[in-house]
């Protein structure tokens, strides 16, 4: 019983929580419960009843019409959204992320290395191994690498999200899958504010490293500006990685900066 | 199974119908449809309930609330003299549908 209970749960997800609309919901359930209970007693079992009562259940558009709730997004000529391309472009959307927020970091971690290749030959860590110039131009050289796969990564993953260009021409959103996508929207609402806590919190600490080198010595705060890049490029691999997924649920809602124009 | 597209028109007087005799509520009006179709047609939840909230906006039907013995709460339905007009009307549509429709069709 409780797999129908959850199914017209879901089905009225998305719709407004008016009396009426309450009403006519319990009426439902009534009408399948008691369904439900006499297939029961003929003999079914739980799943042959359950599944008998969602088969007969109907369309939830039906009544939606009947009940002149307008329908967000029914537009003409707009694709319907499929779960698996609804699944397929948020996969997607997240890959990207990962890949362009590794990217920017790889552009940070590279001066970072460079300073810090600098400095480690400066005071004399890297003697015997490389000379001061040596060093340099391995800086540079890695400087260089590291840009070179974060551009190869941008590339990549906009290629990988040039699939669903057609989704900004617009799309209507079948309400099932609406009220699955603002389920797990919700679900991911804390692990997104705990990663902008994170990242604020580190950029906030990221010049923590600097101030406590230069209080012991000029060295020393030379790798206090490593770290503080470092710092700088985890954060911002947060903020990117993390704010993507926010932002592909924001993109099929059509929320905040995607709300609809009128 | 009958295709819903053929049927639709006449789901409201199927309902009628079975208010002919005196109240009802949803599930026994939608098993009562049921077996009078020899299990035919099942009429689909969904569809039940948009043709309630269709016939009581028209004023075809009103609803009222009825306790069950078991504390449960029932929407109970009955037809108004409007309903029962309706319901005749249709009825009448339904004899000239049936000669028109059948003079297309061709025994095999």
């Amino acid at each position: 019983m409780d797999t129908i209970i959850g199914y017209l749960n879901n089905m009225f997800a998305a719709l407004p929580k008016t009396s009426q609309i309450e009403g006519v919901k319990q009426d439902l359930l009534a009408s399948m419960e008691e369904k439900y209970r006499e297939l029961k007693e003929e003999g079914k079992t739980e799943n042959e009843a359950v599944g008998i009562v969602i088969s007969e259940f109907g369309n939830i558009d039906e009544l939606m019409e009947e009940l002149d709730i307008a329908v967000e997004g029914e537009e003409d000529n707009l694709p319907v959204l499929a779960p698996e391309d609804t699944w397929d472009y948020m996969v997607a959307k997240k890959k990207a992320g990962f890949m362009i927020g590794i990217g920017v970091m790889l552009c940070l971690i590279g001066p970072a290395l460079l300073i810090l290749l600098d400095v480690l030959a400066e005071t004399g860590f890297l003697q015997g191994i490389l000379s001061e110039d040596a060093a340099g131009i391995l800086g540079v050289v890695a400087l260089l690498i590291l840009v070179a796969l974060a551009v190869g990564l941008f590339i990549f993953s906009g290629m990988m999200l040039e699939n669903y260009k057609y989704l900004h021409k617009g799309f209507n959103l079948p309400h099932h899958l609406r009220s699955e996508i603002q389920q797990r929207s919700s679900a991911y609402a804390s692990t997104y504010t705990l990663s902008l806590v994170m990242g604020v919190c580190l950029c906030v600490l990221s010049p923590v490293p600097v101030i406590a080198g230069s209080l012991i010595n000029n060295d020393s705060s030379g790798y206090g500006v490593v770290l503080l890049l470092s710092l700088i490029a985890v954060a911002v691999f947060l903020f990117i990685y993390y704010g993507t997924i926010k932002e592909s649920f924001s993109f099929l809602l059509k929320e905040g900066e995607y709300t609809r124009e009128k | 199974m009958i295709s819903s597209d053929v049927i639709r028109g006449y789901n409201d007087t199927f309902i009628l119908y079975m208010l002919l005799d005196g109240e009802s509520y949803g599930y026994e009006i939608a098993k009562n449809i049921r077996k009078l179709s020899d299990e035919k047609y099942i009429m689909k939840e969904t569809t039940l309930y948009s043709a309630f909230t269709r016939l009581e906006k028209n004023g075809y039907i009103c609803s009222f609330y009825k306790d069950e013995t078991q504390g449960k709460r029932r929407t109970y339905y009955r037809i108004t003299p409007e309903g029962l007009a309706y319901y005749h009307e249709k009825c009448a549509e339904w004899l000239i549908t049936q000669e028109v429709v059948n003079k297309f069709i061709k025994e095999l």
